[in-house]
């Protein structure tokens, strides 16, 4: 269970898909794949991958990473152009080749990776390229503004329309994303896992826009890996592996098993199964009445060697805060840091030579130089135990990097891949396996399995697992409240950058969580 | 002062707040501390600096870098840089001259300048949209060329003697304001309007921000990045008329290494190199700071090879301060 409680009154008040539906059903659909194929050096992303989206009808797309959901997705966006196969607009074949061809024809989509212009205002970015304007040409900003603010109020989105995007954070910056989507009046809209870092409220304003759009007769393709989001939204559910369409079903005959067996094409037992954990050992991590500039207050908690813990919270809460306070990262104005006894606080290199790792939320940006190599990611943050001369041997590197593709089950066609063309799970690992090489103590994950498939996340847990039993220690942030469950031996939860509580391990439950998280103090 | 520069940029969204006031001063004000500082300073030291003729005289000297330094903004905003401005300039010069001189033609030298900057930005936008080569390297290399240009079309020397038309350039004085303030102000409104009014405005600030973003919504990101480099070309060019009306000439070396104070004037003022930050009212207080650095130390009698390091030393500070004082407000 995820922390939005699902609310079935939500499910008749979407609007029955029949009537549209029905009224639909002749007409071709509003838009069609028909053997769309696509390949990146070294790799068949898509295999002759067909689809159509009906008016009025959610259509949810599941896969792993790396089964070519985003990249269909960016073909029908016009993002990239197929090397073969046709995209049918109402029955009818038609070029997409530009973002342009495929507006045209009436797509919009809602980007999991943040198309926003930082210095942009909100309403500048909602209506970027296509902002109203006066009969001189110029930029009606009046207008744009109010235009804006209209979109904005039908998401329940209380900013200032003027306000630069680069001040917000991930969730409001995502629903601009959305309202940018929203503002283009489409005919099919694209959701690429929109709720992946949406709060509760947020989440719910979305599914009520998504009911509304519904019965206006949109045609929406909507990728998840939520399988609760699944049957609450979804009409028909695709399920795509290795680039390849393997089955199209109706969301009501479907069981999540089923699905999950679909996906990774074999029977996996969804519920991870945790191992006999290691007896705690000494205090690795020590963290007493830490108040830090950005926020968070009189935060006290301790790790110890061979534990996994929990930071749960609602987003917005200050977990992540709480992580970047201790690693250094942000400045502690009051209380301590201790690792292994030694005083932390200076900075994230300081963190990271007393053996503290963090793999952060946003990969992308913080956790891995996209361009480079997965070998000279793998290296980064070890270079320094790796070559205590600092004389450089590619052998070594090379060896250690192969050693952690191997250990990690990265898939890569090698070292030397850039780290951009692997899928997220496999980027998530690099940046695991790059601290393994810096004979990391504690490990700090901020949302370890965000936007990651089934079968990923199981990967890591047991990664996690082995970590523990390494004698490591884990702190361990996630939205995710099953996963704090199941992984974690206690959690600890903020409310309002402040600690709520800690959860031992018998009172650790879904409920006790929400519970503290949502507790009006 | 930090605490001072602090509180002045407070809240932390001082720059959206500042979007909405005509000046776009907002959420730079280090530059304008420093300018301050810098008054003050040579106020004291520098007897003469406050008389009016002599800040008349900043003014005025600070118009041609400024024609350099407003669409080197753009370009900046644009995760660009231009650094043929400074050879282009010369070569303009010349070019404004021999042709202007050879034919007794005021319009002919007016036009054949404006073509050549014209030109030589649109090879400068050719190139780096076409090739997605960086455009260090880009300008670096049409650097040469206008450099090589100015040297061959001028003969290696001076040419002089233009007409009075020309001059006016520099010393007219429309309604009692000096023409190169007239042209200054125009530039700037053209620009102005042009980054904030137009959608093309919103697309500088993309191309920097978020290319990507771009290409999702469908927009052909090279056609912007030419135009951005054309419009520095073209403002060359303009810059070269008040520069050739100040010398009464052309010298093939005469802005040589004026691409370093604009875009010293353009760091200073707050624009960043990353992620599309910046405004033009930043950069004209920037344009007023290294002029009135420049113009402090000549009455200082500083040489002017003191003049180029002292500017160099600003802009690392003032981009010093900047960045702590975004770290104190992050």
């Amino acid at each position: 269970m995820h922390l939005i409680p699902p609310t079935p009154a939500l499910h008749a008040g979407g609007g029955c898909p029949a009537s549209p539906g029905a009224r639909q059903q002749a007409l071709p659909p509003p838009l069609a794949l028909r053997g769309i194929t696509k390949r990146f050096p070294g790799v068949l992303a898509l295999d002759g991958v067909s689809l159509a989206l009906h008016a009025g009808e959610v259509h949810m797309l599941m896969g792993e990473n790396g089964a070519g959901k985003s990249t269909l997705m960016k073909v029908l966006c016009g993002a990239y152009r197929a090397d073969a196969g046709e995209i049918l607009s109402d029955g009818v074949a038609v070029p997409v080749r530009h973002g342009a061809d495929a507006r045209a024809l009436g797509v919009a989509v809602i980007f999991q990776e943040y198309s926003l212009v930082p210095h942009l205002s909100i309403a500048q970015n909602i209506y970027l390229g296509r902002e109203p304007r006066h009969r001189f040409g110029l930029v009606d900003h009046a207008r744009m503004h109010a235009d804006a603010r209209a979109v904005m109020a039908r998401l329940g989105l209380q900013l200032d329309s003027h306000r630069p995007v680069h001040g917000l954070g991930v969730a409001q910056q995502q629903m601009v994303e959305i309202a940018k989507a929203l503002s283009q009046h489409a005919r099919v809209l694209v959701l690429d896992e929109p709720t992946a870092a949406l709060s509760d409220r947020e989440t719910e304003k979305l599914f009520e826009v998504i009911a509304g759009l519904k019965a206006e007769g949109v045609a929406m393709a909507y990728i998840s890996h939520r399988m609760e989001e699944v049957f609450r939204l979804g009409d028909r559910v695709t399920v795509l592996r290795d680039g390849r369409h393997v089955a199209t079903l109706a969301a009501g005959d479907a069981t999540p098993d089923e699905l999950v067996t679909l996906m990774v094409g074999r029977k996996v037992d969804m519920s991870y199964q945790r191992g006999a954990r290691p007896v705690p050992g000494a205090c690795l991590l020590d963290v007493r009445g830490m108040s830090a500039a950005n926020g968070v207050q009189d935060v006290t908690l301790q790790v110890h060697a061979g534990e996994i813990v929990g930071l749960s919270g609602l987003v917005g809460s200050g977990r992540t805060e709480v992580v970047r306070a201790i690693f250094g990262a942000d400045r502690v104005t009051a209380g301590e840091v201790r690792m292994q006894g030694s005083l932390l606080g200076a900075s994230p290199t300081q963190a990271r030579r007393h053996g503290l790792g963090l793999i952060p939320e946003s990969r992308k940006q913080q956790g891995l130089a996209l361009l480079r190599t997965v070998g000279d990611n793998l290296l980064l943050a070890g270079l320094g135990r790796l070559f205590p001369s600092w004389i450089y041997r590619p052998g070594r590197g090379h060896a250690t990097a192969r050693q952690l593709i191997a250990r990690l089950r990265i898939a890569t066609p090698g070292p030397r891949t850039a780290a951009q063309n692997l899928s997220g799970g496999n980027q998530q690992k690099i940046v695991i396996g790059k601290w393994l090489v810096a004979e990391t103590r504690l490990f700090i994950f901020d949302e370890p399995t965000r936007g990651i498939d089934v079968g990923a996340k199981e990967e890591i847990f047991q990664l996690i697992d082995q970590l523990v039993h390494q004698g490591c220690a884990v702190l361990m942030i996630s939205s995710e409240l099953g996963e704090v469950v199941r992984v974690c031996d206690r959690a600890y939860v903020m409310k309002d950058r402040r600690l709520a509580g800690m959860l031992s391990q018998d009172q650790l439950s879904e409920a006790n969580l929400l519970r503290l998280a949502m507790h009006h103090a | 002062m930090l605490d001072a520069m602090k509180k002045a940029a407070s809240p932390a969204d001082g720059m959206g707040g500042a979007s909405r006031f005509a000046l776009h001063v907002g959420g730079v004000p280090g530059v304008a501390w420093l300018l301050l500082g810098l008054g003050l300073v040579f106020a004291l030291a520098a007897p003469g600096f406050l008389s009016g003729a002599n800040l008349h005289n900043v003014a005025l000297q600070a118009t041609v870098l400024l024609l350099l330094a407003l669409p080197m903004t753009l370009v900046i905003l644009t995760e660009g840089l231009d650094l043929s401005m400074g050879a282009l300039l010369s070569l303009c010069t010349v070019v404004l001259a021999v042709v202007q001189i050879g034919t007794g033609s005021v319009v002919l030298g007016v036009a054949s300048t404006l073509a050549v900057g014209l030109v030589f930005g649109l090879v400068n936008g050719g190139l780096v949209a076409g090739f997605g080569l960086p455009p260090f390297v880009i300008t670096l290399g049409t650097l040469g060329a206008a450099q090589g240009l100015a040297l061959m079309v001028g003969e290696g020397r001076t040419t002089m003697g233009v007409d009075a038309g020309i001059r006016w350039f520099w010393e007219g004085a429309p309604l009692g304001i000096a023409t190169p303030l007239w042209m200054a102000a125009g530039v700037w409104a053209a620009l102005h309007t042009l980054l904030h009014h137009t959608r093309f405005g919103a697309r500088i600030f993309a191309l920097g921000g978020n290319r990507e973003a771009l290409r999702f919504a469908g927009i052909p990101v090279e056609r912007s990045l030419v135009l951005v480099y054309a419009i520095a070309g073209l403002c060359v060019g303009l810059a070269s008329l008040l520069l050739a009306g100040r010398v009464n000439g052309g010298h093939p070396t005469a802005a040589i290494g004026m691409e370093f104070d604009a875009i010293a004037a353009v760091a200073v003022g707050g624009t960043a190199f990353e992620r599309g930050k910046g405004s033009l009212g930043g950069t004209v207080l920037g344009v007023l700071a290294v002029g009135v650095m420049r113009n402090g130390l000549n009455l200082l009698s500083m040489p002017s090879s003191v003049q180029v390091a002292a500017v160099g030393v600003v802009v690392i500070a003032a981009l010093w301060v900047d960045a702590l004082r975004t770290r104190g407000l992050a």
